[in-house]
């Protein structure tokens, strides 16, 4: 194996390939504060490109309710288990990571799903962490929570599917970091489908291929937001692209919460796939619940996303999600109002940070008689 | 009295013992190809008895990752008949679970037989060769056996109570055989529409591939390669025929290997039982 850096993990560790980052990397930030669970995003993404024979089972994007949903059927905790109890030390990750751990003779810790995973893509949806109903003996804003995950590939920058594939059916691409399965090349050994901590690599009995999310990059080179992102009811999406941490631009919507601002976090960093979804936590979740998701900047990240409506140029990012099909790669404030551009710095869109607010008098002077909101 | 009956049972055995064996010729230490007219084409052919028999040993493949690290499958009894123009070979081994559905997390029973490309005095790697040592593979799988042999190629098949609403592909406005059709499908089908060969429904049972050495394995024309897998009563029987490589004619001897996926044992693509390379001679 490789030694390579991972920023997430803020140390060296050892992956299949060597160090080839893209020239540009995809990447998302979803704010699940906002997420209700419409499974719009779900649909959007089943209707664009998982309508075939033997992708029935496939969500390529789900959205499921933690802690107690799952797709698959505990596809977190098991490998968690697996790879036992692990440590932080300040920001920097002095656990195993999933390639750390691989057992001799495979390249990467991971597990199979059995059909039956899959068969219950809502379990657990809406189920809380617990019931008060006698009472508790400590008084918190929440004291019982469940939150919404939206989930699709993370493309990561250290994908486990590309390293576990023996025949290199799985490529990251250079231009945009999108990571695909070559379905001419793919024979379905389904190495991918195990290694993937996240799940997110499906076979397709029907083809006789492993599939997964492509990231809509037909879209992606067009410039234009990925299907789930467009449709998303809640705007909690945007897409872009992400740089080093050394190479962040504060003008990048991706960078500046990300780096700058450090309110979105990678799920599950500690696997050591740096992937490129990055989520805003939840604000009424149990710290270390989210910590175990997120990493060690969880309880900042909540601090700065609760003090945004002090923070112009935060709060006003945020209103450019889920503002214009095109991607925003640059980004400034112009008092209330907020402007997306692209690299050359051509307006795209331009939202202001506050709606107006019109008040109707209740009683129609001209008509002599009192509003109502009936039609 | 039970003493002189347990000593004439003894004799009988021993009388009757040897018989029984005389049937069945003593493994061969290679492969040996003998001559025939006619080759013939289905495992259960009663020419298949009178071919010497070679055991070949297998092994985990742990010589590169991901490796199979629990050995399954011990032997595969190989025989092999050539007509001059082609050569086949009957590979038979004990598998106790017929595994020939697709699904996830579901793996298929398969075997594969393996040829240098050249004849060469130091064959290539046996492991799947390497740069420069070309190696010929035709491989045989379950679940394309059942498709040639008349199971649909339909998602029913892999699940009986399966119910699904609509599939684009299938929309009433796309005339059956149309190109707009086939668009469509191919459109929900990229492995299809790249004319992967992992997409049924199949006309052959086997495949022919080259490779030259491990990760390399990649499609090569049938060219007449051919193949039948029939279930035995404590495993599968499969026979390949294949054209004969160019120079392996009567009196030359070549290397063979051989390899096998069991996919009860969760065995695909490198975690396999193979052989190393065997002898294989051409009946004069």
């Amino acid at each position: 194996m490789a030694r390579v850096f991972n920023w997430q993990l803020g140390r060296e560790m050892s992956y299949w390939y060597p160090e080839n980052r893209p020239k540009k990397q995809f990447a998302a930030v979803f704010d699940i504060n906002k997420c209700i669970a419409c499974q719009t995003c779900t649909l959007a993404c089943k209707t664009t490109w998982t309508s075939g024979k033997g992708q029935e089972y496939m969500l390529w994007n789900n959205v499921e309710s933690k802690p107690f949903g799952f797709y698959p059927l505990a596809w977190d905790v098991k490998l968690l288990e697996m790879l036992g109890a692990q440590q932080w030390s300040g920001k920097k990750y002095t656990g195993q990571t999933i390639f750390e751990s691989a057992a001799a003779g495979e390249r990467v810790m991971g597990w199979r799903p059995e059909e039956q995973d899959y068969s219950h893509p809502n379990c657990g949806e809406d189920d809380c962490t617990g019931q008060v109903d006698r009472g508790a003996g400590m008084s918190m804003p929440h004291m019982n929570w469940f939150f919404y995950l939206a989930r699709i590939c993370n493309h990561c920058t250290y994908p486990s599917c590309l390293a576990s594939c023996p025949r290199g059916s799985i490529y990251k691409r250079p231009e945009d970091g999108i990571v695909l399965v070559d379905q001419g090349r793919c024979r379905g050994y389904q190495e991918c489908v195990k290694a993937c901590p996240y799940k997110k690599a499906f076979f397709n009995a029907m083809t006789g291929t492993s599939e997964k999310c492509i990231a809509c990059y037909p879209k992606i080179e067009q410039m234009l937001q990925p299907q789930c992102f467009v449709n998303c009811i809640g705007k909690i999406r945007m897409a872009g692209f992400i740089n080093r941490p050394e190479e962040a631009r504060p003008d990048n919507p991706i960078d500046y919460l990300v780096h700058v601002k450090k309110v979105a976090l990678p799920l599950f960093p500690q696997f050591g796939l740096e992937p490129n979804v990055y989520y805003i936590p939840p604000v009424h979740v149990a710290p270390p619940y989210l910590e175990q998701l997120f990493g060690p900047g969880v309880e900042a990240a909540i601090k700065t996303y609760r003090n945004a409506p002090n923070d112009p140029d935060l709060a006003g990012l945020l209103c450019l999600f889920g503002s214009s099909e095109s991607i925003t790669t640059r980004f400034r404030r112009q008092g209330d109002t907020v402007i997306g551009m692209d690299d050359r710095g051509k307006e795209l869109v331009r939202v202001p940070m506050h709606e107006p607010v019109m008040t109707r008098p209740a009683w129609d002077y001209k008509f002599n008689i009192i509003r109502n909101n009936c039609p | 009295m039970r003493t002189v009956r347990k000593i004439s049972i003894a004799l009988l055995l021993c009388a009757v013992l040897p018989l029984g064996c005389h049937k069945a010729p003593a493994p061969t230490a290679e492969v040996v190809a003998v001559k025939a007219a006619k080759l013939p084409q289905s495992p259960d052919d009663p020419a298949w008895e009178k071919v010497p028999l070679h055991l070949a040993r297998l092994l985990p493949q742990d010589l590169v990752e991901p490796r199979l690290m629990k050995p399954s499958t011990p032997e595969v009894r190989v025989q092999a008949m050539s007509n001059g123009t082609e050569i086949a070979f009957r590979l038979s081994w004990a598998d106790a679970q017929a595994d020939d559905l697709p699904g996830t997390g579901r793996f298929m029973d398969g075997c594969a037989i393996q040829l240098p490309t050249k004849l060469m005095p130091e064959p290539p790697a046996p492991q799947m060769g390497q740069a420069g040592g070309t190696v010929e593979i035709t491989f045989w799988r379950a679940d394309w056996q059942a498709s040639v042999n008349g199971r649909a190629d339909t998602l029913q098949e892999l699940y009986p109570n399966a119910s699904v609403d609509h599939y684009p592909s299938e929309a009433a406005s796309l005339a059956p055989g149309s190109a707009d059709k086939k668009q469509m499908s191919d459109r929900y089908a990229p492995a299809q529409a790249l004319g992967n060969r992992r997409v049924g429904p199949r006309e052959s049972a086997v495949e022919s591939l080259l490779a030259e050495g491990p990760g390399t394995l990649s499609p090569a024309p049938l060219n007449g390669a051919k193949g039948k897998g029939i279930r035995s009563r404590d495993g599968w029987s499969v026979v390949f025929t294949r054209p004969l490589p160019a120079g392996l004619a009567p009196g030359v001897r070549t290397q063979m290997a051989v390899a096998v996926w069991q996919g009860s044992q969760q065995e695909s693509g490198a975690r396999k039982m193979r052989s190393g390379w065997v002898p294989l001679l051409m009946e004069r």
